[in-house]
Formats: C-alpha cells, structure tokens, sequence
C-alpha cells in the first residue's frame, strides 16, 4: 500500500491505481500507468509503468498528475482446454501456499495463486498426460507462518482425498519449513499407505527458469506411478534440471537457503529418483503402497520446544520452558549429544537443570547439531552424566523430527509410554545401521 | 558478388528515404568497466585463465506475460525443447549466475558510470529506480530473464547540425556468452552475465542509413570519452531497428563493428523494398503455397546426395507446391540472398539443413529428369509454380516444412516482424533469428531493490559527466597535433589511453603513438594487441618512466605480453629487455669498441644490432659524442 499521502494525492486527482495518466514535473513528462506498491518502494514515490514497460519511481509531491484512461483492472489467467483422462491414476493436489502455487502477476507485480486445474494446466500441460488431476487450496499460507494447526489440517484433506480413492496425493507447500512439515505428516500419516509427495520451488513459477516445473512433473509421476506407501519431499537433486529425488519425510532437511537442489536426504539414501519422463529409479528400502487405508493420526501437542547446546550457553532457557508448562524439549547438542556438563562455572553447567526438569516430568529428548551422524549416550563420562540424569537419546534422527515427533507423541499417547517411543522407529525417523553412502548425499 | 553492386541505393540522400517512411533506430550497448559484475561480487571482466569449475544442465520454458499472452518470441525458443548447459567458473561466475541465488544490491560502481554517462546525454533522471526483469528464454540468461533498469529518461545528443533524441538508457546485465550450439542443446560461458551494461535507445526517427552510422559513432565516442567502459571486441554491440512504409519492423541485432552499420541499414531497406515488390507481383499472380506432401518413397532411391545422406539415417522427405511462385524463390532480394534464402532460414531454425527450391538447378543436386516430373507430379506443380523439398527426422522435419509454408505465405503480405542477425559482414547482409518479440516481457524483478536517487548522487553523476568538447581540447593540447588529437578522439583505445596518462606521468605522444600506430602494426601481423589488460599497459609504461625499459622495449613488452600473457617483471627477465644505461651503458660501449677501430656509425650498427630493445638511441648518441 501507497502511503496516506499519496493516496490523498492520487484521491484528489481521481485516480486510481492502474488508471493511465500523465504526470508532468518541471522538466520532463511521462505517459504510463499506476502501479500499486510492493512495499520496496519510499513513502514518497509513486511507480509508474511507462509505454515500453518499464517502471519508474517519482516523488509525488514534484508531478503533476491527469488522468488519460480508467485501468482495466487486473486481467484473468488464461485458461488452457483440457481433457482430464479418467483412466489415468488418480492425483489429488493440494495447495498450502508457498512460491510453488503462486504467480506474479507480470504488470503490477502482485503475488496471486494458480489453484484451478485449467490455470495449473496451462501452466504445466504435461501433468494431464500422467494423471487425473483434481485439485483444491486448502490455505495459502507462507513456510515460516506455518504451524501445526496447517499441518494436522493437510492431514485431515490428505485422509478425505485416500478415503474418496485417490491415488496419490501431490502437496504444494512452501520450501523453508517443509521438512517439519514432511515429518508431521510422516506420524499423522503413517497408517495411510499411498504416496504423499511433498514439492514446492526455490524459484517462482513466473520466470522460465524456475524449478516448479519439473518439482511438479516429477512430483505427480511419484503419486500417479510409484508403488511407494510413504510421506516424503521430492526436488531437484542436482542444480541441474535433470531428476528429482524422493526423500522420506522424517529424514529430509533444507540444506540450502536458495539453491534448487537444498533438500537432502540426512543419515539416509533417497528413496527414489525421477526424471522428468517419469522414469523412477528406486534407492533404498521403503513401506509398499496398500489398499489398507488407516485413519491419519493428527493429535499434536505444541508445548514442546528445540534448544540448541553451544559453549557459553546458559541453562537458564530449561528453567524458562519449564515455568512456562512445556512438557518436552529436544536438544541438539554438540557432537555425539553433549550439553556443558562438568564446566569450571558451574552455572554454565545443563546437568542440574536438566536433572530438575526430569523430575518435574519434562521429557528431555538429545540429538545433535552436527545433523549427520548419531548420538551415543556412552562414549564419553559427560554423556553417561545426562543419560543418567533422564534425557533420552534419538539415535540418528534428525533434531527438527524430534521435535516433531516429541510434539505429535505427547498430543496422541500416554506420557509414560512416550520416552520409550521417543528412541524407536515410529515413520522412518530412526535407522538401525548406519550405512557408509549416507553423508553428504 | 561485390559489395558495390549490392549498395544500390546507397548514393539516395535524406529525401530518398524519407519518400520511401524509413523509420531507423539504434539500441547501443556498452559493457561498463566495473572491478564487480552488476548484481554480485564476482570479477566484471572475464578472466581469461579463470578455471571452468563445474557445469549445469537447464530447461527454460515460456511463462504466461503481463495479459496472460506468452510472447511469440519467447514461445518460438521454448519450440525448440532445448537443454541450456552452462559452464561455472572459480573467479568469474557464483551462485547468483546461475539462478541459485537471489541477486545482491546494485553496484554502486556502476549506477555511477552509468548515470555520468546519462548526464551527458542530457537525460532526465527519475526519483526512484526500479529494477525490471526483460523475460529472455533463449537461454542466455540462466534466470530466463535479464533485469533492466530504466535510469533517465527524455534525453538527446548532437551529431553537427542536427541532433537526435534518447527517450531512455538504462542499465542492466550482460547476458552468457554462447560456446556452442546445435540441434538439441546450447553452452554458454556464466563468466561474463551480469557484467553491467548501459543501454543508450534512440528515437526512430533517424533519417538515414549513413546519419544512423554517424550516431552510432558519436554515442561510442562518448562512451569512450567516459573512461568508464571495456574496450575490445564485444563489449559495444549495436541493434538497428529498421522499416519502411509497407514493411515492417526488422531488429538487426549485434553488429560490432560501427563501419558496416550504413550497408547494413542500406542492404535491410533493400530487402523490404524488394520483398514489397515481391509481394505485388505474387498478389497480382493470385499465388498461394499448397499442403505437405511425403515424397519419401519416390525419392528412397535417389543419388541427390543431401537427400540420400538424411533418409539413411531414417529422414522423412517432404515437398509442397507454391502456386504461381516460379522464378519468385530465386530473385535476389539482397547481395548473394533470395526469397529462397528466407524461407532456408526458416526451416534451419526448426533444426533441418535447409531447403532445395525449382529455382535452383535441380540436375546439379543429382535430380534426374524422372525425379523431377515424379515430383511435379506428386505435388501437381503446374506452369508458373515453385516447389520445395526439404528432408530431416521427424517432427522436424514436419515442423520446419511447416514453419517455411508460414514464411512463404507471408510473401503475399510482404515483410515480416523479425529480429535478424548478421549474416556476412563483408556484404553487410542478416538473416532471420527468430520473430520480433512483442511488448509483454516486463515485469518488475522483486528480489531487486528499488533505489532512491539522492541529489548527491546526480550532483556526482553531472560532474564526472564525460564532455566531447572538452576532450578534445585535452588531447589537442597532449599532443600539440591536431590530427593526432582527432584519431585518438575515435580510436577505441582512447579507454586504455586515458587510463594509463590518468594513472602515470608520461610522454603522452609517446603513449599515443603506441598504442595508434604501432598496435595497429601488430593487429596486422595477427598479435591481439588488445587483448593486454590496460593495468599491464599501465604497469609496462610505469617501467619506461623507471627507466627500466627504452622506447623500443616497451614494444617488445607489450608484443610478448600479447603474444603469450605473463607480468611485466616477467617479460623483462625472459627476454633480456632490461634497459641498459648511464655507467653500464658506458661500460658496454668500450667492452664491445674493444681495439677495433670502428667509425662511429659502425659502432652504432654493432651496439644496437645487439642491444635494440635495451638502448636508448638518443642516450647511446650523446654518450658516443662525449
């Protein structure tokens, strides 16, 4: 939005934002259009697209300005003709938000979304040869607003589109929190047995380049032609448009802040790889997809929080969620899972926090900052110290699934059976071998 | 044939072309010599021994525009479904390249350079700059788009008695530069997108071809008087925009070299003209182009070798009729090209070979009289009709008959919308690229902030503005040699020369007379001179003011720093060209005099043949006269 003043100065000049005019200043005159603001721009200026389709920025208070032509107003997406072939695999796509299902609008800028199919499918016409696509936008939410109330509501529109029969479920979901998501889907879902594919895109579908094309294609072949009955993240694997790799959802991570291949199987193989002619290339082991269609399990509690362990840190954050009624808190601590524990201040020391919460009832869950590798609760004086004190180490899991998992485990079961749960394999989330090919993959 | 003989219309003044509604145009591009690229820290200028370190493959396809339409242009490319690699260099390329990474803040450098330049061109600079993305998918830019900012606005330049107007510059990135391309996929360099450049447009309304030159001169002579850009091959390109009534917009794009501009300009006005005549001539014959017919089984035998060469490899051979075109394909519409040669490049741009038309000497080819009535035949091609073949794997082969059926029915309409490319630089003559892009590429580039213009920095930008006037005087007054001062004035080596007077105190005739003549002498005998970076000039001219190096060696250097690269230090100790003066001077003149009595101009002879590059002449003559 323009600030007041300039929508003083447009009101009384009658004009509103995409009207033509003509603004004069003293030593130049232009002919364009008005643009809205995308927040970029100073207080004082006013955006103006001229004929050649440029924008320029003028300070308002140095224009004359006259109107020349009512603004048409923001034109429709084309819509492309279509034929959905009902003998092909069933898809359900579901939008969440993200850059994946929207669209800049190219004259004003604005951000609007592409939820119906013939819009999608103008955009990405390969998708009718592979499926029958039906869609629907659940919400339009970006990745870092997400919560757990998102999630437990993807996985009840997940549940409704398994039960009406569809084949497999396409998510478009924003990239910056999608492994958190992925990892709550993994637990709600788990019962569910068809392919959820998360996908999303690093770059916005509105430039050529942009790399929810082939997220998209390749995503739907997963779903459509996979017999795998898991939820996982499928994107690039590579910075080139090549194939896409399918990673469980409990064992994916956002490695990168922008390149299109970030998300990276961790202390795991990709699933699968698929190329944008839907060749897929199976890598690991993985649950079958089943006509046993289980209910998805979506109970979650959200007083459970993720701390990071680093030299001169002060405990006092446990003391913090404990007055606050947080029942469980995962740690990533350093290498194999330690706090400081024996340090010559001893304030700086987690043990007799630690110890305290424990006995209140918080669970204590330890994984590591390293991300790849396992923690161990034996090699070293210092990690026997808080295994006895009470905190329960994750093995390999990564230390955002066990947030995850500790939040979805005290939402759907009894507190004195979730420490046990916490260390075993519920979705995927912990491996019993630690295979060599599974470090920086 | 000559270039002559294709100027036809070149003696045709102002009233000529005004007769005939030329309209003409110039888009002037110039790299700036920045030290960073425009929208990230890497080297702006590629490095030669910069390593290649890794390579990406991409697809790019057309996106919905600003109505929803997808651009022509742009759909054209996407047509083509090919894999863009791109090479990923250590120094010269990062993240932000290849479209992994969201673009850094504007370059400061560079908004300056540009804005200075602006200023002279009595620009009109707006409040605030807003970064725009230009959508491009014919892979040159890895993003699919290049991002443009528009930074004045209104302006104009004088060439003499007349001037012309500059309703904008802009600046905005470099794109790849291409290594190779064919059917399927095209590499490109990421070493050199997104060094800045600024963009100088003209209105259309330059009058002629030779004023379309004589602009194009003053805009790169300002540009250089700017001391702000590259110099050397490809970092000036110019597009001409061309019409005339009747005809239509036709984008030449590319040319590098400012001499050919007029033939250019002259040789497109032609081939409207004669497209237009054409045109008359073909409605007037009720012409039409008839459908695709598949000859491969009468021709599965054939001894034409073009044919025979693609149906082994299981090419589909296609002919189709064009009702009353007979003799129309070979009528030359400018130097060395026909309509036939259009309507080729059509069909090379669907991915085949080319064409083979009826007015073309079929019996050459290998066509045998049987052949060529089987054909007729086949396609029912009457008196006064054409025919063309043409052969390739499907669906190009289809798609390129297809595409050539278009460009042949657009003969009866006249003279289509394209951007074009330089075909012969000798002749001066294009051919087509790909259709004339429509207006709905832009779109503003968010991850780009806008920018607000403070008075201070125009206040900047008008005093570093460059001024030809003033130039002039100076180099005048550097040489006391008028002529000197004009040559340098136009020279693309003003840039370098500037630089290095700029940055040391030295006998500025001297650096004139280097780098005009005798790089000029080198360039002849095939050393890049110019590929020497102006730094290493610098450093090489620094050591003749050291009195380490004579006059003769600092040619010597700058030829062996040209011819194989490496430091001045470097070039002085490998090849001996340390200057040899005062006491040791006097030492080796007795050494080598010896007992022999030699005259003077004998020792003369005998010191210098040895010692050329090492000896001042004129030091050596008054050490002798002592």
């Amino acid at each position: 939005m323009y600030s007041d003043e300039i929508l003083d100065f447009l009101k009384s000049a009658k004009i509103n934002i995409g009207d033509e005019i003509r603004a004069t200043a003293k030593d130049f005159g232009i002919d364009g259009e008005i643009m809205p603001n995308t927040e970029a721009t100073h207080p004082e200026i006013i955006v103006i697209k001229l004929k050649n389709g440029y924008n320029v920025g003028v300070n308002f208070r140095k224009i004359k300005i006259t109107k020349v032509k009512s603004g048409k107003g923001m034109p429709e997406f084309p819509k492309a003709e279509f034929k959905q072939d009902k003998k092909l695999p069933k898809i359900s796509l579901i939008y969440t938000g993200g850059t994946i299902g929207s669209k800049i609008d190219y004259k004003t800028g604005g951000v609007y979304m592409l939820v119906k199919p013939e819009e999608l499918l103008y955009e990405v016409p390969e998708l009718a040869g592979i499926a029958c696509i039906s869609s629907k936008e659940l919400f339009s939410i970006s990745s870092e607003d997400m919560s757990y109330r998102e999630w437990q509501a993807i996985a009840n529109a997940v549940e409704k589109e398994a039960m009406a029969g569809a084949d497999g479920i396409v998510i478009t979901i924003g990239t910056d929190t999608m492994h958190y998501a992925a990892a709550a889907l993994s637990f709600m879902l788990k019962d569910l047995h068809i392919p959820v594919v998360l996908t999303g895109s690093q770059r916005s579908s509105d430039r050529g380049s942009s790399d929810a094309f082939m997220n998209l294609i390749c995503s739907t072949y997963l779903a459509a032609k996979s017999n795998i009955g898991e939820v996982g993240i499928c994107m690039h694997s590579s910075s080139s448009d090549d194939k896409c790799h399918f990673i469980r959802g409990t064992k994916a991570r956002k490695m990168h802040s922008s390149r299109r291949d970030a998300f990276r199987p961790i202390n795991d193989r990709p699933i699968a790889l698929v190329d944008i002619k839907g060749n897929i290339e199976y890598r690991n082991s993985y649950s079958k997809k089943s006509k046993d269609i289980g209910r998805a399990i979506t109970g979650f509690q959200n007083s459970v929080a993720l701390v990071k362990a680093y030299p001169n840190s002060t405990p006092d954050i446990i003391d913090f969620y404990l007055q606050k009624g947080y029942e469980g808190l995962i740690i990533e601590g350093t290498g194999l899972g330690h706090t400081p524990t024996s340090t010559k201040d001893k304030n700086y020391s987690w043990l007799p926090k630690i110890k305290n919460a424990v006995s209140k009832g918080m669970i204590i869950g330890m994984t590591s900052q390293c991300i790849y590798g396992r923690v161990n609760e034996n090699v070293y004086r210092n990690l026997r110290l808080l295994r006895n004190a009470g905190v329960i180490y994750c093995e390999d899991m990564l230390p955002e699934t066990a947030y995850i998992k500790l939040g979805w485990l005290l939402g759907n079961y009894k507190k004195e059976d979730i420490p046990k749960l916490l260390n075993t394999d519920i979705a995927g989330e912990i491996k019993e071998r630690s295979e060599y090919d599974e470090f920086l993959v | 044939m000559t270039k002559k003989e294709g100027m036809i219309v070149t003696d045709n003044g102002i009233g000529y072309y005004h007769s005939i509604g030329f309209l003409c145009g110039l888009e002037i591009h110039q790299r700036l010599a920045t030290k960073n690229k425009l929208y990230c820290q890497c080297a702006a200028s590629p490095l030669q021994t910069d390593a290649m370190i890794s390579n990406v493959y991409r697809h790019q396809r057309a996106v919905a525009g600003e109505s929803g339409n997808i651009d022509m242009s742009a759909k054209f490319e996407e047509a083509k479904d090919k894999t863009f690699k791109y090479n990923v260099y250590r120094n010269t390329s990062c993240l932000v390249d290849i479209d992994e990474e969201p673009p850094r803040d504007v370059n400061g450098e560079a908004l300056d350079a540009a804005l200075a330049i602006a200023s002279s061109l009595d620009m009109k600079f707006m409040d605030e700059l807003e970064p725009m993305r230009k959508e491009v998918v014919d892979g040159s830019n890895p993003t699919a788009f290049q991002r443009t900012t528009i930074i004045g606005i209104d302006g104009s330049i004088k060439i003499g008695s007349y001037s012309i107007d500059i309703p904008a510059v802009s600046l905005e990135e470099e794109s790849a530069g291409i290594v190779s391309n064919s059917e399927n996929a095209t590499v490109y360099d990421t070493n050199r997108i997104g060094i800045p450049l600024i963009e100088i447009d003209t209105s259309p309304y330059i009058e002629s071809p030779a004023r379309a030159k004589e602009i194009a001169l003053r805009i790169g002579t300002l540009l250089r008087v700017s001391g702000k850009v590259q110099r050397g091959i490809g970092t000036i390109r110019q597009d001409v925009n061309v019409s005339i009534k009747e005809g239509a917009r036709v984008e030449i794009k590319g040319l590098q070299e400012v001499d050919m501009l007029d033939t250019f300009v002259e040789n497109e006005v032609l081939r409207q003209v004669n497209l237009i005549k054409i045109r008359d001539i073909l409605l007037g014959r009720k012409a039409s182009v008839g459908h695709i017919v598949d000859l491969s089984d009468l021709l599965k035998n054939t001894s034409v070798k073009v044919i025979n060469n693609s149906a082994k490899n299981g090419a589909v051979i296609f002919g189709f009729r064009l009702i009353g075109f007979d003799g129309i394909l070979g009528t030359e519409i400018n130097p060395n090209r026909r309509l036939g040669s259009e309507l080729g490049d059509y069909a090379k741009m669907a991915g085949v070979k080319g064409i083979i038309h009826s007015d073309e000497n079929l019996e050459q080819y290998g066509f045998t009289i049987n052949e060529i009535e089987g054909i007729k035949n086949r396609l029912s091609v009457g008196r006064g009709d054409a025919f063309i073949l043409l052969a390739g794997e499907e669906p190009i082969s289809k798609k390129a008959a297809e595409l050539v059926i278009e460009r042949a029915e657009y003969a009866m309409k006249g003279v289509p919308k394209e951007t074009r490319s330089a075909l012969d630089a000798e002749l001066g003559t294009t051919r087509f690229m790909r259709p004339l892009p429509g207006g709905f590429r832009m779109y503003p580039e968010t991850d780009a902030k806008p920018l607000l213009l403070t008075k201070t920095i125009i206040d900047n930008a008008r005093l570093s503005a460059p001024d030809i006037e003033k130039e002039v005087s100076a180099l005048k007054k550097d040489f006391g040699d008028d002529a000197l001062a004009k040559q340098m004035l136009l020279s693309p080596r003003l840039v370098a020369y500037k630089k290095i007077t700029n940055g040391i105190k030295v006998d500025r005739k001297f650096v004139a007379n280097m780098l005009l003549q005798k790089f000029t002498e080198m360039k002849r005998q095939n050393i890049d001179v110019d590929s020497v970076d102006v730094s290493l000039l610098e450093s090489v001219f620094k050591k003749f003011t050291e009195e380490e190096l004579t006059k003769q060696g600092v040619e010597e250097a700058i030829r062996r720093l040209a011819i194989g690269g490496g430091t001045i230090d470097g070039i002085i100790k490998a090849n001996g060209l340390e200057r040899i003066s005062g006491k040791q001077l006097a030492l080796l003149i007795s050494r080598i005099k010896g007992d022999e009595k030699l005259e003077r101009s004998q020792l003369i002879k005998k010191i210098m043949g040895k010692y050329r590059f090492n000896i001042d002449g004129a030091e050596l003559n008054e050490l002798l006269g002592r």
